[in-house]
Parts: structure tokens; C-alpha cells; sequence
């Protein structure tokens, strides 16, 4: 008898210690990110999203992969290919969460990429939108570090451009930075990270 | 017991794993010729089950699913592949995808047209270009001047297409007609857009080979698309030296609307800077334009909606009469232009649209009084379906009307006439994408005449063959056809359309922001309207007797990579054109033709100086003259035309900027052409007057200002 309950109970725990098929493939799409294998991230993360239709994650993170890999990529078409199907990523994920402040940053930076792209062609106007943007996530979440954050880095890209003084901004970096200290992620898989690309922001700009 | 707790969880373990039986799936996947693709990404839907190919082509990956399933393949610029078939027989399998054809590399119909704006695959010009062009002085129509296939009639101002006359050209907003686009002036006064660039987004100037969808035009078309959606809420501050502006824009969670409003007097300017006119009241105009947009989940409706009144009176030199010519005007114009696209189900996407313009002039030659009206509506209905990724049709209908009264007043005469122009028209495309280097686009219009009872059927063709990565040709075949102009239609409405041909081909070659363009075209006209007087009159003989040609070859380069922060372009256009129309006794190279047109544009983006500094130079050789004094129909030649401009416009912050521009700085004085005297003087010469440009040089100094919340939009974009 309670060997059948050691039996039973451990059969239980073993079920609840299990992933879901959800935590096993994020946990592994995450592991192919971190390995630098973002094609395979991607496509995982994809995949996901095919499956859990009704969840934001998986397509904002493929738009997150394929938007990173894009600032790196060497060929421009190449690069415009990758962007443009990371659009497609954040259209999922805006229309699965509308209003989701970590979703405007990945549109920033989607936004960023076209102009490093063409500026020519997409700088004056990405420019606008990227404002546009980052001020309404700030309105919707000010404590967000890494909204605070995005929309800091955004103002000394500008101030650097018209040859203005950055200072004013590194507070909010600062203030990105004990942001991060204290922010709690929504739930498992929610973005938390950004620290590093904070204090190297600082470093960079603010430490003379 | 402990062990055998461990036994027992190790058993079920194993039970419960080996009850989800793993089936592998394996094959390899290439593209149509058979080369292995990497980095494809393979799962069966719905599933976290899949893998990514490997250098080979090869992919292996298991799943436990069961049954009829259904492989998905996709990789960037293929087709996704979907392929259905049991679980237990996907082994082994050899799949192909299929190239997507509407990549941004893919092939595009380029013949004949080009793009402006950030719509477009291929950019000739963006929005800030058309703009911020030395010579344009802020209207796009003259930043467009600078392609190749138009050419400098500089008293003019309009466009002039490849040996065509200014009124063959055609101007949309949103797919609508614009029946009154440019501001109304007099000889020798050049006009301007009425439209502020900065209300569009997109400019495609075609000239020739466009369409079906786009009539009664003979040479050319210039469609403008207005914005979807501004980017921010601001407003915008000018003070030039010829006005003041001042613009709004409004954003809401679902729509926008923008105001512009501005008050144009050259009475300063003039006071200053007399020039050869005699001005009794110098140009003043008021203007105000809005546009309201409102997104619905599917849909987009669109409401522009822009009033002007301009005046002036002037005396201009004539060697007829020594006082010279009196001319006054008095123009009100309203524009109303409303669009709605809605996406349906099935992939059809329906589009309704209509525009209606008020024009009303007051008109003063000499002692001559004209006053006119004219009312003018266009409606238009689309409807557009992809029947798959490659293959796109487009159906649609669209009806013209115009309603014109004038009437004319001397001491001695009163006359009253008009005329109704109702044109109905539908038409059919359909394009179609072999693979991403082939397409082909087909186009059928069919259009009635109600004031002449006549139906013309206008067959168009375009095709591009991309040739390598960079480089692709394309072909353009068309008939075109339009109605007279007002000039003739009041006096002769019952004249039939006229006609042209375009035959175009073209080659172009696209490199790291590098582009090359090189045309070379034939177009011929017939049923061109012949009169016998030297204007159009009442009651003279009007027939379609006159014909004509056009053909030649345009060039264009443009580089913005070679040399850092200098962007620059070229254009050349060599065109033989010959007509006889109008009251030309024989078939000659009209006046607004000229065989070499030559345009440099530079910008150059100085760091330290904050400033953008630019340049433009304008080369256009003679234009035809008859001399009365010889034999001869438009047998001589005017010396050639020179211009140079430049542009200084200087960031003092992100939302301030000062834009001082000279057009012809060096003073070159060009002659446009030459009256003659209506009768030869004692000694049986008729004598002469050059045409010379109002004033030789234009000086213009603006402040521009824009408020917004963020402090770094600005108004370089308005320049």
C-alpha cells in the first residue's frame, strides 16, 4: 500500500516535474540562441508560434533573433530579407498583444535596422516613428528597463548626430540600470534581460 | 526499496515514452534546379517537431504524431511548401521549393516608369530628393524636371514629356484625377504644383508605356499617393520670403487629420527685386489644404479636401503695342479628392474613389473680359484580386465629367459657349510572375466619348526579364488616348480623341545605391487637332487630320555611394520630334521640343557645418521659332539654355532650419523664344522682341519651424 502510493505519488511528481512541450522547446530555442545558432533559434521559436497561436512570446522572440542577426549581417539583401520577415514576426506579435511595451522596443529596433539599412531612405522616417514609439511605451510603462533604456539610447543617437550634449540621458541609463535590479518578468519566458547592453551604454557615453 | 522505487519510476518511464512511438522523418530539400538549400526550416504543423536542413539540403528529426500530417517547409525568397501525406511514409523525401517571386530582388516592370518615394522596390527619387533639389524650389514638379524624357520650357513650368505638350500629361492623387494641378498663371510666368510635396509619400512619373488603369492621357503620368499615416502629431512654422505657412497635424487611435494653410505675396519680393514685368498688383494667393484619414480594421478612407484663390495684374512688354499688355487674373479653385480601400475576403481588395474641382477664373486681356467655370468630377472603382502569389488581376470602371462655361466680353462683342465632356471608361490588368526574373503585364481600356459618340479600345503590354542580379530589361507596348483641350473642346466638342502609340525599352542596372537607366523609345501620334487661325476660335474648321512622332533615348545615373555624404545625379535625354497640329501648315519640331536635355543634381552633406549644400545644372538646347522674315515653319533655333542653382539649408537645431537657395547664379540670360510683330515694319521686316524670363535670377530665404513634443522631427523634408 504505500509503496503503491510512493508509486503513484512519484508518477505525479514526475508528470509536474516534466516540462510542457512549450518550456522544453523555448528552453531549447534559447539554448540555440545562446550556441549563436540564431537560424535554428528562429526557426524554433517559429515553429512555436505556429503551435501556441494565442501567445505573444514565440513570434516576438523570432523577431528579436532575426533582428539581432540582421545588425550583424554583411549582405544587404541578405539583411532587408531578414528584417522583413522579422516584421511579419512583430505583426503576429502586435496583433496577439496590442499596446506591449517590449513589443515597441522590438519595433524600434526593426525600425533602427532599416534606417543602419538605407538611410537615405528610411532615416528621416523611421526617425519619426521611432520618437513616436518610444514615447508612447513610456507613457505606458516607465518603469520598464528596458523601455527606459531604448528610448535613452534613441535620444543620444540623436544628440550625438546634432552634435548636443549626451548627459542628460545617462541618468535614464542610470536609472535603466537599478530598473533592472528590481524588475520581475511578467512570467516564465518574459524578456528580463538587457542589463550588460545597459552598462555598456553607460560606459560608452556617459563615463569620460 | 528504494531501488525498487527507482525500478518502478524507471519502468514507467520507459512505458510512458515508448506509448508515444517515435517515427523518424527525413529527406532533403532543394530548390528547382536541384541545388541543395541550408537553413530551410522543416516541421510538421502544429507541432514543436522539426528541424533546420543542414548543408546538404538534408533534414532528420522525429515526432510522435501519427496519421495524415501535414510538412511545412519555408525558407526566406522560396515559397512555402506544404506537404501533406502520412506520418509513416515521410522518409526519404525529395522536395523542391519554389523561388518567391515577390522578393525585394525580384523583377520589376520598370519600362517607362519611375519611382519616387519609399513604396517602391527601386527608388529613383525619395521624398526628401524631390524637395531638397536646388532648382525645384520646393515643387516637385520642377524637382521631376531633372529626369530624363522631360523637357526645360522654363517660362512654361509644367511638365513636358518626351516632344508631348504639357496637358499630356495626366496627374492622380490616390489613383484620382487632378483636373486643374497647377497654380494658373500667364505667358511667360512659370507655374508651379499646387500641391505641397510633403503631403505624399509616394511619386511614380511615368513617361509612357503606363497602365490601363490610367486614360486619357497621351505622354505621360505623374501619380501621387497621399500618406496612410503621419508619424507624430506637430506643427510646422514657415516664413519665407515670399509668405508665410503654418500646418497641423492631429493623430487619434484611429485617424488623423493634417491642415496646412499658406499666404504667398510677392509684392516684397517684387519691390525689391523689380523684374521685366510691369506689376500693378504683384501674385498673391491664399491656399488651405486637409486630409483626413480614418483606418477601420480592414479598410482605409482617405478625405483631401484644398481651396486657393490667387490674384495678380500685370502689364507685360509686346512689340505689337508699346504700352504693353494688360492682364489681370482672378482664380478660385476647390479640390475635393475621397478614396476608401477595403481588403475583402478571398484576397480581394475593392477600392472607391472620386474627386470634384471648382474652377473659376476672371480674366483681363487688354480690354477683354473672360470669365469661365468649370466643374469637374471623376469617379473611379476597383476591384483587385491575387489569384496566388504569382498571378494578380485588377478590374474597374471609371467615369470623367466636365462641365465648362465661359464667357467672353469686349466692347464689341458678348459670347457665351461651353461645352460637356463625359468620358466612361473600364478596363482590365492582369499581371503575371513566371519566376522572379519574368514578368508580364497585360492591360485592356476601353473608353466612350459622349461628346463625339465615339468607343476607343487601348491595348497595353509591359514585360521585364531580369538579366543577372543587378541588371534587368524591360519592354512596354501601348495605345493611348485622350480628348482635345479645353482650348478646342469649347468651340468643337464633337472632335474625336487623339491618339498615341508608345513603343519603350529599357534597360536598368541597380548596384549598392547605384542605379543606371538607359531608354530608348517611339511614339507616334494621330488624329492630332488641326485648326486654321493661330488660336482655337468659334467657327473655324477643326478636323483630326494632324500626326506626329517622338523618339529618342534617355539617360540616368545616380550614385550616392561612391563619394561619402555626396549624392548626386545625371540625367541626359536626346529626343527628335516632329508634329503637325494646331494651325502648323507643315509636320515641324514643335516649340516645346528641343533634341538635348541635359540635368546634374548634387547634394553634398557638410557635418561640421550642420548644413546640406546643393546644386543644380540645367543644359537645354535651342528650341524652335518660326521667323517670319524667312521661308519656313519653325525653322529657327534659340540659343541654348544654361541654368545653375544652389542651395544652402543650415540645421541651427534639430527643429529649426535656414534654407537660402539662387536659382541661375551666374546670371546667364536665356532667351525663351521671340515675338514677331504681326506686320513687317516700313522696310518690310517684321520686327522682333526675345522672350526673356520675367527676372533673370530668383533669390528665396525661408525659416522653417516645427513644434512637436519630442523636439526632433523637422521640416527638411518641406524644403
Amino acid at each position: 500500500m504505500k509503496t503503491t502510493i510512493l508509486v503513484i505519488s512519484l508518477v505525479l511528481s514526475n508528470l509536474l516535474w516534466a516540462q510542457s512541450p512549450y518550456q522544453k522547446g523555448m528552453t531549447k530555442a534559447f539554448e540555440l540562441w545562446g550556441q549563436n545558432k540564431t537560424t535554428q533559434a528562429a526557426q524554433l521559436f517559429e515553429r512555436i508560434s505556429t503551435v501556441e497561436t494565442d501567445n505573444w512570446l514565440p513570434p516576438f522572440y523570432a523577431a528579436q533573433v532575426l533582428i539581432i542577426d540582421a545588425f550583424s549581417a554583411e549582405d544587404k539583401a541578405v539583411m532587408a530579407e531578414l528584417l522583413k520577415q522579422a516584421e511579419g514576426f512583430l505583426q503576429t506579435a502586435q496583433s496577439l498583444s496590442p499596446n506591449n511595451p517590449e513589443i515597441m522596443v522590438a519595433q524600434s529596433q526593426l525600425l533602427t535596422a532599416w534606417i543602419v539599412y538605407d538611410s537615405d531612405q528610411y532615416g528621416m522616417k523611421n526617425s519619426m516613428k521611432v520618437t513616436e514609439i518610444y514615447k508612447k511605451a513610456m507613457a505606458l510603462a516607465p518603469e520598464n528597463p528596458r523601455v527606459v533604456l531604448g528610448n535613452a539610447e534613441w535620444n543620444i543617437g540623436s544628440a550625438k548626430f546634432f552634435k548636443k550634449d549626451v548627459t542628460p540621458y545617462c541618468s535614464e541609463v542610470q536609472r535603466a540600470i537599478d530598473l533592472f535590479a528590481t524588475f520581475k518578468p511578467e512570467g516564465e519566458f518574459y524578456p528580463s534581460g538587457g542589463k550588460e547592453r545597459a552598462l555598456e551604454v553607460l560606459k560608452v557615453n556617459c563615463e569620460k | 526499496m528504494t531501488k525498487l522505487i527507482f525500478l518502478v519510476q524507471a519502468t514507467i518511464l520507459a512505458l510512458s515514452t515508448s506509448l508515444l512511438a517515435q517515427q523518424q522523418i527525413t529527406g532533403t530539400v532543394t530548390d528547382r534546379t536541384g541545388t541543395p538549400i541550408f537553413g530551410a526550416n522543416v516541421y510538421l504543423e502544429g507541432t514543436y517537431d522539426g528541424a533546420s536542413t543542414n548543408e546538404t539540403g538534408g533534414f532528420l528529426f522525429e515526432t510522435s504524431e501519427t496519421g495524415v500530417k501535414t510538412l511545412v517547409i519555408s525558407f526566406i525568397t522560396y515559397e512555402t511548401l506544404r506537404y501533406e501525406a502520412a506520418v509513416t511514409t515521410m522518409n526519404g523525401l525529395s522536395l523542391q521549393l519554389r523561388e518567391d517571386v515577390n522578393t525585394l530582388d525580384a523583377v520589376t516592370v520598370s519600362a517607362g516608369t519611375f519611382e519616387a518615394g519609399d513604396n517602391s522596390k527601386v527608388s529613383v527619387l525619395n521624398p526628401l530628393d524631390v524637395v531638397t533639389t536646388a532648382s525645384a524650389l520646393g515643387d516637385f514638379v520642377g524637382a521631376l524636371q531633372t529626369l530624363p524624357g522631360t523637357t526645360t520650357v522654363a517660362e512654361d513650368g509644367r511638365l513636358f514629356v518626351r516632344g508631348g505638350s504639357a496637358d499630356e500629361t495626366q496627374i492622380f492623387i490616390d489613383g484620382i484625377r487632378v483636373f486643374a494641378p497647377y497654380t494658373p498663371t500667364t505667358n511667360n510666368i512659370p507655374t508651379r504644383g499646387r500641391y505641397s510635396p510633403f503631403l505624399f509619400d509616394g511619386i511614380t512619373f511615368s513617361t509612357g508605356g503606363y497602365a490601363a488603369e490610367y486614360g486619357e492621357a497621351l505622354s505621360s503620368v505623374l501619380l501621387l499617393n497621399t500618406v496612410d499615416e503621419p508619424d507624430q502629431e506637430k506643427t510646422d512654422i514657415s516664413i519665407m520670403s515670399v509668405g508665410l505657412g503654418l500646418g497641423n497635424t492631429q493623430k487619434w487611435e484611429r485617424s488623423s487629420l493634417s491642415v496646412n494653410a499658406s499666404y504667398i505675396n510677392l509684392a516684397p519680393y517684387i519691390a525689391l527685386i523689380p523684374d521685366r514685368n510691369n506689376w500693378q498688383q504683384p501674385y498673391q494667393g491664399f491656399s488651405g489644404e486637409a486630409v483626413y484619414r480614418f483606418n477601420t480594421e480592414n479598410g482605409l478612407l482617405k478625405a483631401y479636401a484644398a481651396f486657393d484663390h490667387s490674384e495678380f495684374e500685370l502689364t507685360q512688354p509686346s512689340i505689337d503695342m508699346p504700352e504693353g499688355v494688360r492682364f489681370a487674373l482672378n482664380n478660385s479653385n476647390f479640390y475635393t479628392n475621397s478614396s476608401w480601400s477595403q481588403r475583402l475576403q478571398n484576397k480581394w481588395k475593392l477600392f472607391v474613389g472620386g474627386s470634384y474641382t471648382y474652377t473659376r477664373n476672371k480674366i483681363g486681356i487688354l480690354s477683354n473680359q473672360i470669365e469661365n467655370g468649370d466643374h469637374s468630377a471623376h469617379v473611379k472603382a476597383t476591384l483587385q484580386k491575387s489569384l496566388n502569389s504569382r498571378w494578380k488581376v485588377q478590374l474597374g470602371a471609371e467615369q470623367f465629367l466636365t462641365e465648362f462655361s465661359e464667357r467672353f466680353a469686349s466692347e464689341a462683342v458678348r459670347l457665351d459657349y461651353g461645352f460637356s465632356n463625359p468620358i466612361t471608361a473600364t478596363f482590365a490588368e492582369t499581371d503575371y510572375r513566371f519566376s522572379k526574373r519574368l514578368a508580364v503585364n497585360f492591360g485592356l481600356r476601353g473608353s466612350y466619348y459622349g461628346s463625339s459618340n465615339l468607343w476607343r479600345v487601348s491595348p497595353r503590354v509591359a514585360t521585364a526579364l531580369k538579366l543577372g542580379e543587378k541588371g534587368q530589361v524591360s519592354a512596354a507596348f501601348g495605345t493611348f488616348y485622350q480628348q482635345p483641350t479645353q482650348e478646342v473642346l469649347k468651340f468643337a466638342s464633337e472632335v474625336a480623341p487623339r491618339q498615341a502609340n508608345h513603343y519603350i525599352l529599357n534597360y536598368q542596372y541597380v548596384k549598392n545605391n547605384r542605379i543606371l537607366r538607359a531608354e530608348v523609345f517611339r511614339k507616334t501620334y494621330q488624329n492630332l487637332i488641326t485648326y486654321t487661325t493661330e488660336e482655337p476660335q468659334p467657327n473655324i474648321g477643326y478636323s483630326n487630320s494632324g500626326e506626329g512622332y517622338a523618339q529618342g533615348l534617355d539617360l540616368f545615373w545616380r550614385d550616392e555611394a561612391s563619394i561619402k555624404n555626396l549624392d548626386y545625379w545625371v540625367s541626359y535625354s536626346y529626343l527628335d520630334s516632329e508634329r503637325r497640329f494646331e494651325n502648323y501648315p507643315i509636320q515641324a519640331q514643335p516649340s516645346f521640343a528641343n533634341t538635348h536635355n541635359l540635368s546634374v543634381v548634387g547634394k553634398y552633406w557638410v557635418d561640421s557645418w550642420k548644413s546640406q549644400l546643393g546644386m543644380s545644372y540645367q543644359y537645354a538646347s535651342g528650341r524652335p521659332y518660326t521667323n517670319p522674315n524667312e521661308p519656313g515653319w519653325l525653322q529657327e533655333r534659340t540659343k541654348d539654355f544654361h541654368g545653375l542653382s544652389l542651395n544652402w539649408a543650415y540645421l541651427l537645431s534639430p527643429q529649426k532650419i535656414l534654407y537660402v537657395s539662387v536659382n541661375n547664379v551666374l546670371g546667364i540670360q536665356n532667351i525663351n523664344g521671340y515675338e514677331y510683330a504681326s506686320s513687317p515694319n516700313a522696310a518690310g521686316v517684321f520686327d522682333r522682341r526675345a522672350v526673356r524670363p520675367a527676372a533673370d535670377q530668383f533669390f528665396f530665404v525661408g525659416f522653417f519651424w516645427t513644434l512637436s513634443e519630442d523636439g526632433t522631427d523637422n521640416q527638411l523634408d518641406n524644403l
